[in-house]
């Protein structure tokens, strides 16, 4: 079963070009898929679309079977979070609790089922200890945090993170990788969009875009170790996938090398 | 020394009075020619600081930095006599997410902003509006254009032509490379270091990639909470004690070679400082 | 900067602090209403009595508070001034003949400018502007030979001289009031206060919920919005913009310079903003739960009850006519 279907989709922003050109691809329930891409490659306006904050000019979204349409896009973003790029621009409260309650007050949560999932989830990304600071007191990576409980607090199927790692310094930006991994293993659908290979590393699947249009989309693996279709979008091989990029155009037959390399990839 | 800093010390004024030691006995400098630098540390660490104190925005509670014979101590009436402005056109400082500071109708008129306003004539900001909207690899039909319909990497590069157009001694770029994808960011370093190389000028960059460092930097300096604990050369940074102490993390071309020592016993000679050099020195020895 | 208390939440455990944010308002506006319908001078000291009566027993510094009023200190004077010279009703109490000649006008001229050159070298700033202006009035009066360009009087009338006092206490008193109130109130609490006051208005198809929502926001960004302004002139200053010189023509383009980018943000901000809340299932106008419910308790009743005691009696007074 998928969680999310894209079939044919395009879309323009008034008077531009077209920032995707019928774009199809899919993320089952489970998996961690992500979408890479260059800058201005139609990534983040892709996450847009899926829980309709822009509107497809041709094309059919599904989420979880049911699709998008003004009558079922509130029922579908109960399904679907996203974090956001820029950590300052989505915190909607003025103190963290208030803020992972924000969308639970959106959802009529009754009271006391809301105070018992503040404190649940705000466990769970390490910030009960926060719970009354405001955000000036925070870094961008704690108020990332704050923003995946609040969307884990809404029990939401799957979570898009539109380069959500982006603004943050090496220690950040690792916190929220291995959230993205524990959400994986718990069951939890995980989309990010991104141009950083480290955080492609791990997904199941990768779907690289370029110039709004999907250029391959494929097993992690195989995506990770293409240079060709990687460095048409911008991206680089990880430095490993390099050196085993080089091994290999010489005909190296030193199989536990490669598969060092490869292991050297992936824990980055 | 084109920048000298004795003894600094800076303390921001918190609420209630409760300072907030931002650095603290730092001393260093800086010639106006033929280096490149780094400046890495955690977040907080004070880098951003330290910079602004290198344009004179900021002045030390303590101690004294000289910049271009101008001296700034806490003194702030002494501080205020001098003219400090002449000292920014000579240390160009580029912020973080510089994209925000563009504000004319035209790319043009935006980057000839700051060398008029240091008083160099509309004919000759306009000759160095051209060359410098090159430099940064954009061309010259750019210039005729509104900076807002550019795409977030095109912003970038304007307002760093900006600064360049000042003609500085000294550029300083507070993480410029932040958002960009990996071409966007070679390209860019490329520029910086071409505008170091090329026309000799001193480059400092506020990073936090290893990489960046390793590849590009002939010094490096590393804040930890507000002390300058280390000024070298890059490579003497990453040696094991400091990488542990310090938290760093490795650039990714020290971290495979010391892998395959480990693993496999495999030894370079000469240390590669580069993705193709590292490519080359192992094809060689492992086949 | 940080001395300044008012508009700002300062955490502190006293009765004050558990009231609840509607009772605190509403007993604020009804005792401001009293405080417009004394109208003597001993009910105006008592009134001020009670209400620094209240600091005390909310465990609020009062030399803090008053201390805190200082940024006003000239705004009131200049409102006490005022009346003093140009409200002439009631009984004449005090009369100087005032001489202008062209000596002891340029005299107080040279007066003026010492004043201006020296004052940022005295340590009682106020003391000494009003030495300057007794010293003006001396000069006035006493010098009145050489060229006489006019004369003129300056009286004291018994009315402008109570006016003066009853604007300046209330001001006071009114002024404590609010700062006792936003002392006491989380911003967040303020808000939701305001926003239980205002919702009967909803009859009038005001939505207070949107309201609260907006200046919840508000104050949510401010600083955040300060902290953006800063750099970007810090940003420009690096570009060779001098905040503290320049022409008129220069000003303007300093401006702009900061203006057009504070502008871009923040139209970006609320863009994401808006986004980020849609894509967390706000939908505006649908009926939310809240996480922060207000609380009546006894001691509200109270401290309504004692406060429209008071007005009462004030209307009392002023009906009798005490």
């Amino acid at each position: 079963m998928n969680m999310i279907d894209i079939e044919n989709v395009s879309f323009a922003y008034s008077g531009k070009v077209e920032a995707l050109k019928n774009v199809s691809l899919c993320v089952r329930k489970g998996e961690w898929v992500t979408i890479l891409g260059h800058n201005g490659s139609g990534k983040s306006t892709l996450a847009k679309l899926i829980v309709g904050l822009l509107k497809p000019q041709t094309g059919t979204i599904r989420v979880d079977g049911v699709e998008l349409s003004e009558r079922t896009v509130y029922d579908i973003r109960k399904k679907v979070g996203i974090v956001f790029q820029n950590p300052d621009n989505q915190f909607v409260g003025v103190t963290v609790r208030d803020d992972i309650a924000f969308g639970l007050e959106n959802l009529q949560i009754p009271r006391e089922e809301m105070v018992e999932r503040i404190e649940r989830y705000a466990k769970r990304v390490d910030m009960y200890s926060y719970l009354n600071k405001e955000p000036q007191a925070l870094s961008g990576g704690q108020k990332q945090r704050v923003a995946i409980a609040g969307i884990l607090a809404m029990r939401t199927e799957a979570i898009i993170f539109d380069e959500a790692t982006s603004m943050l310094d090496p220690d950040g930006r690792k916190r929220i990788l291995s959230y993205m991994r524990k959400l994986r293993d718990e069951g939890v659908t995980v989309v990010t969009i991104t141009h950083d290979m480290r955080e492609a590393v791990q997904s199941d699947r990768i779907v690289v875009l370029k110039d709004g249009e999907v250029l391959k989309a494929d097993k992690s693996e195989n995506v990770l170790k293409d240079k060709e279709t990687l460095e048409q979008s911008n991206l680089e091989l990880l430095l490993p996938l390099e050196v085993l990029h080089g091994l290999e155009k010489k005909k190296s037959t030193n199989e536990e090398l490669k598969e060092f390399l490869w292991q050297l990839s992936l824990n980055g | 020394m084109a920048i000298k800093f004795e003894r600094v010390s800076f303390q921001y004024r918190g609420v209630d009075d409760k300072g907030y030691l931002a650095l603290a006995d730092i001393n260093l400098s800086i010639a106006a020619q033929g280096e490149f630098i780094t400046l890495i540390g955690e977040t907080g660490s004070g880098k951003s600081t330290l910079a602004q104190h290198m344009n004179a925005l900021l002045a030390p509670t303590e101690g004294r930095v000289h910049i271009f014979g101008v001296k700034l101590t806490s003194d702030k009436k002494k501080n205020r006599k001098q003219r400090l402005n002449p000292i920014r056109q000579r240390v160009g400082l580029v912020f973080q997410f510089p994209e925000y500071q563009l504000f004319e109708e035209t790319v043009l008129k935006d980057i000839i902003f700051g060398p008029k306003n240091f008083g160099v004539p509309h004919e000759e900001a306009l000759e160095r509006a051209k060359k410098m909207i090159q430099i940064v690899g954009l061309d010259e039909s750019y210039l005729e254009r509104s900076p807002f319909n550019l795409s977030g990497g095109e912003k970038k590069r304007v307002s760093i032509a900006g600064i360049l157009a000042m003609e500085p001694e000294i550029l300083i770029l507070d993480e410029p490379t932040s958002g960009l994808d990996p071409m966007g960011r070679n390209a860019l370093l490329k520029v910086f270091y071409d505008i170091h190389e090329k026309l000799g000028k001193t480059v400092m960059i506020i990073t936090h990639d290893m990489d960046t460092v390793y590849e590009y930097a002939k010094r490096v300096l590393v804040l930890r909470e507000g002390a300058l604990v280390y000024d070298g050369e890059p490579p003497g940074l990453f040696s094991r004690k400091h990488v542990e102490d310090w938290n760093l993390e490795l650039p990714e071309i020290l971290r495979i070679q010391r892998a395959l020592e480990e693993r496999f016993g495999i030894r370079l000679e000469k240390n590669p400082t580069s993705r193709k050099e590292l490519i080359e020195a192992l094809g060689e020895v492992v086949m | 900067m940080n001395r300044i208390v008012i508009g700002r939440y300062i955490p502190g455990n006293s009765f004050l602090y558990r009231m609840d944010p509607r009772t605190k308002l509403i007993a604020m506006i009804l005792l401001m209403v009293g405080v417009f319908l004394i109208q003597s001078f001993l009910h105006m000291f008592v009134a001020l009595a009670l209400v620094t009566l209240i600091l005390v027993f909310g465990r609020l510094s009062v030399k803090r508070v008053y201390l805190g009023l200082r940024p006003l200190v000239f705004l009131l004077m200049f409102t006490f001034l005022f009346q003093v010279l140009f409200n002439r009703q009631g009984e004449l109490l005090y009369s100087l003949a005032l001489h202008y000649t062209i000596l002891n006008l340029s005299l107080a001229f040279m007066v003026v400018l010492l004043w201006g050159f020296t004052k940022r070298f005295i340590r009682f700033r106020l003391l000494y502007f009003l030495g300057a202006v007794v010293g003006i009035f001396a000069l006035l009066h006493s010098i009145s030979f050489g060229v006489v360009l006019g004369e003129g009087t300056f009286a004291v009338y018994e009315q402008g001289l109570s006016t003066a006092f009853f604007i300046m206490v209330r001001l006071i008193i009114i002024i404590t009031l609010s700062t006792i109130l936003t002392i006491t109130t989380k911003p967040t609490d303020l808000n939701l206060g305001l926003e239980s006051i205002l919702r009967p208005l909803r009859v009038l198809r005001i939505n207070a919920e949107e309201i609260a929502m907006i200046i919840a926001i508000s104050l949510r960004y401010i600083p955040t919005l300060l902290e953006e302004a800063n750099k970007i002139m810090l940003a420009q200053a690096s570009r060779g913009v001098d905040f503290q010189e320049g022409k008129l023509k220069d000003k303007v383009i300093q401006v702009v310079s900061l203006l057009v980018p504070m502008f871009i943000i923040s139209f970006q901000r609320s863009d994401d903003l808006a986004n980020a809340m849609e894509a967390r299932s706000f939908v505006p106008g649908q009926e939310r739960t809240r996480l922060h419910i207000l609380r009546w308790s006894k001691l509200d009743t109270v401290a309504l009850a004692c406060t429209s005691l008071a007005l009462a009696g004030v209307v009392l007074l002023r009906v009798v006519g005490w």
